[in-house]
């Protein structure tokens, strides 16, 4: 059952999931051309070598958004189209039809993933890194996985809420700026936005993963 | 015997303008059961709130012997279901979308599957999406009763197909049917259709239970009675008086659960009989309809 849901949302996403493969694959690389050649740099090349691979970085934690966007609600696209008439005539408790739908979508978030790690493996091994400098593939790619998993699991619950839990979501953001207008317009300083983005991207905020250095090579 | 199918008080409400009142359906095992309704009489609705789709707001419900929607997944596990509107996912192919089904049910037929797919002439490789409307209607059906359901809901399964599409449809179902004990609940607002396979019917208006009867006694026991002297009203009467209507110095009864003996009590009450008719179908299903909407006196 599990390998039909999955090949079946394989069907229905395959083309989004393979063009952020493809451009999690070039990121890494790209990381190691950004910056010019190391070879014979000196101390201060070098650094502005490494400000500009990090600079690359920033895209990274974009693309786990974009990911866990694009799969959260892709997998529950076709359902909603149908009205979930079709799942919920299947002999399946609903609880676990939400679970394959997750889990399937999880191993499919794996494909990008897995580009990423190889990719920063390959931009690794063509670059002589001078000594202090150090290499993170690893780290960045399970970083990569953490935050791309986070992204997708927010996207998924907002996906498969009700039309009511969705409204009142949309509420929530249109009264935050909707604050910030009125505090604007009647001249107090302070603003609701900027502390909502703090909390949500600030340990323990569910998007402070995608916050801070992206880094391939670091000190 | 037993009822596949059986609620009690049923209610529910959908906005302002729309509910299901105290709704008491019984479907027996093994039977064919047409639930005939005009559009919007909440057909597709009963059968939602049947399958666990829909949460009721009063009364209970038992399919094969189990409540729901306490028991849905082993419910659906034995019920085979064709919306009125297919809902299978566009994107994968006729072969996929058998797999993706069989997957689901431990007691699907691969081999009757295919045997359906050469006989409905269904190419495996075509999307869904580039299906025709009979296709995907045919696939459906394929689909359910390659499952070997005990249970087929059916919401207005040939709907919109042409007729040759439709005689396939009808006849696989039959065929399906004759080879067990399947109990088959079918909707439709096409009484013809219905009258040709079922043996029980019962009549939405609605959303209000108006009939509920063997086929052979909507077929035979309905009648318009042309009457002299017609009595003012119909008290002790052996029959239901659906509508009554004057025709120049006589009047003209509709009557239900009517027994050739049945003319001795208009001799009794003083009437006398000129003709009777035999109403086909649809004109009986327009007179329960009309007498549920404005009760004759």
């Amino acid at each position: 059952m599990y390998r039909q849901v999955l090949h079946a949302q394989w069907l229905a996403l395959r083309l989004p999931v393979v063009l952020l493969a493809v451009l999690a694959f070039a990121v890494p690389l790209l990381t190691v051309t950004y910056g010019g050649s190391l070879e014979g740099a000196p101390t201060g090349r070098v650094a502005e070598w490494l400000f500009a691979a990090q600079q690359i970085g920033v895209l990274i934690p974009g693309l786990a958004l974009l990911l866990g966007l694009l799969l959260g609600i892709g997998v529950w696209a076709h359902d909603h189209a149908g009205k979930h008439v079709y799942a919920l005539s299947l002999p399946v408790s609903r609880e676990r039809y939400v679970w394959l739908h997750f889990t399937a979508g999880a191993a499919l978030l794996l494909v990008p993933v897995v580009a990423l790690g190889i990719g920063a493996l390959i931009a690794v091994f063509s670059v002589t890194l001078p000594s202090g400098i150090h290499a993170y593939p690893l780290q960045l790619t399970a970083r990569f996985l953490l935050a791309s998993l986070i992204c997708y699991s927010i996207f998924f619950a907002i996906s498969i809420s009700t039309k009511r839990a969705a409204l009142a979501i949309l509420g929530i953001i249109c009264g935050i700026l909707l604050a910030d207008l009125v505090l604007s317009v009647v001249g107090v300083s302070g603003s609701v936005t900027p502390t909502v983005f703090m909390w949500l991207t600030n340990w323990p905020g569910p998007l402070s993963i995608l916050i801070g250095r992206w880094a391939l090579f670091d000190v | 015997m037993t009822n596949a199918i059986e609620t009690r008080d049923l209610a529910y409400r959908a906005g302002k303008d729309f509910e299901i009142r105290s709704l008491s359906l019984n479907v027996r095992e093994g039977s064919i059961y047409g639930f005939l309704g005009p559009n919007g009489s909440g057909k597709t609705t009963t059968i939602r709130l049947l399958l666990g789709m829909l949460r009721s707001r009063g009364g209970t419900i038992e399919v094969l012997g189990r409540g729901v929607p306490g028991a849905m997944p082993a419910i659906l596990a034995q019920t085979g279901y064709v919306p009125e509107r297919p809902h299978l996912y566009p994107y994968l192919s006729v072969a996929e979308a058998i797999r993706y089904h069989a997957a689901f049910y431990p007691t699907f037929d691969p081999s009757y599957a295919a045997e359906l797919r050469r006989s409905f002439n269904i190419p495996t490789d075509r999307k869904l999406s580039a299906l025709s409307k009979g296709e995907m209607g045919k696939l459906h059906v394929l689909l359910v009763l390659a499952q070997k359901p005990r249970l087929l809901v059916l919401d207005e399964p040939t709907d919109g197909l042409d007729p040759v599409v439709r005689r396939d449809v009808l006849s696989a179902l039959l065929d399906f049917c004759s080879q067990g004990e399947a109990t088959v609940f079918i909707s439709s607002h096409l009484v013809h259709e219905l009258e040709r396979i079922c043996d029980w019917v019962g009549v939405l208006d609605d959303g209000k239970l108006v009939a509920e009867l063997p086929m052979q006694d909507f077929k035979n026991g309905i009648k318009r009675v042309r009457l002299a002297h017609a009595p003012a009203a119909a008290i002790g009467s052996p029959f239901v008086v659906l509508n009554r209507e004057p025709a120049g110095t006589e009047q003209v009864w509709v009557v239900r659960g009517w027994e050739p003996q049945m003319a001795e009590w208009f001799g009794a009450a003083g009437a006398g009989v000129k003709e009777i008719v035999d109403l086909d179908l649809e004109e009986g299903f327009v007179e329960l309809l009309r007498s549920s909407r404005t009760p004759a006196s």
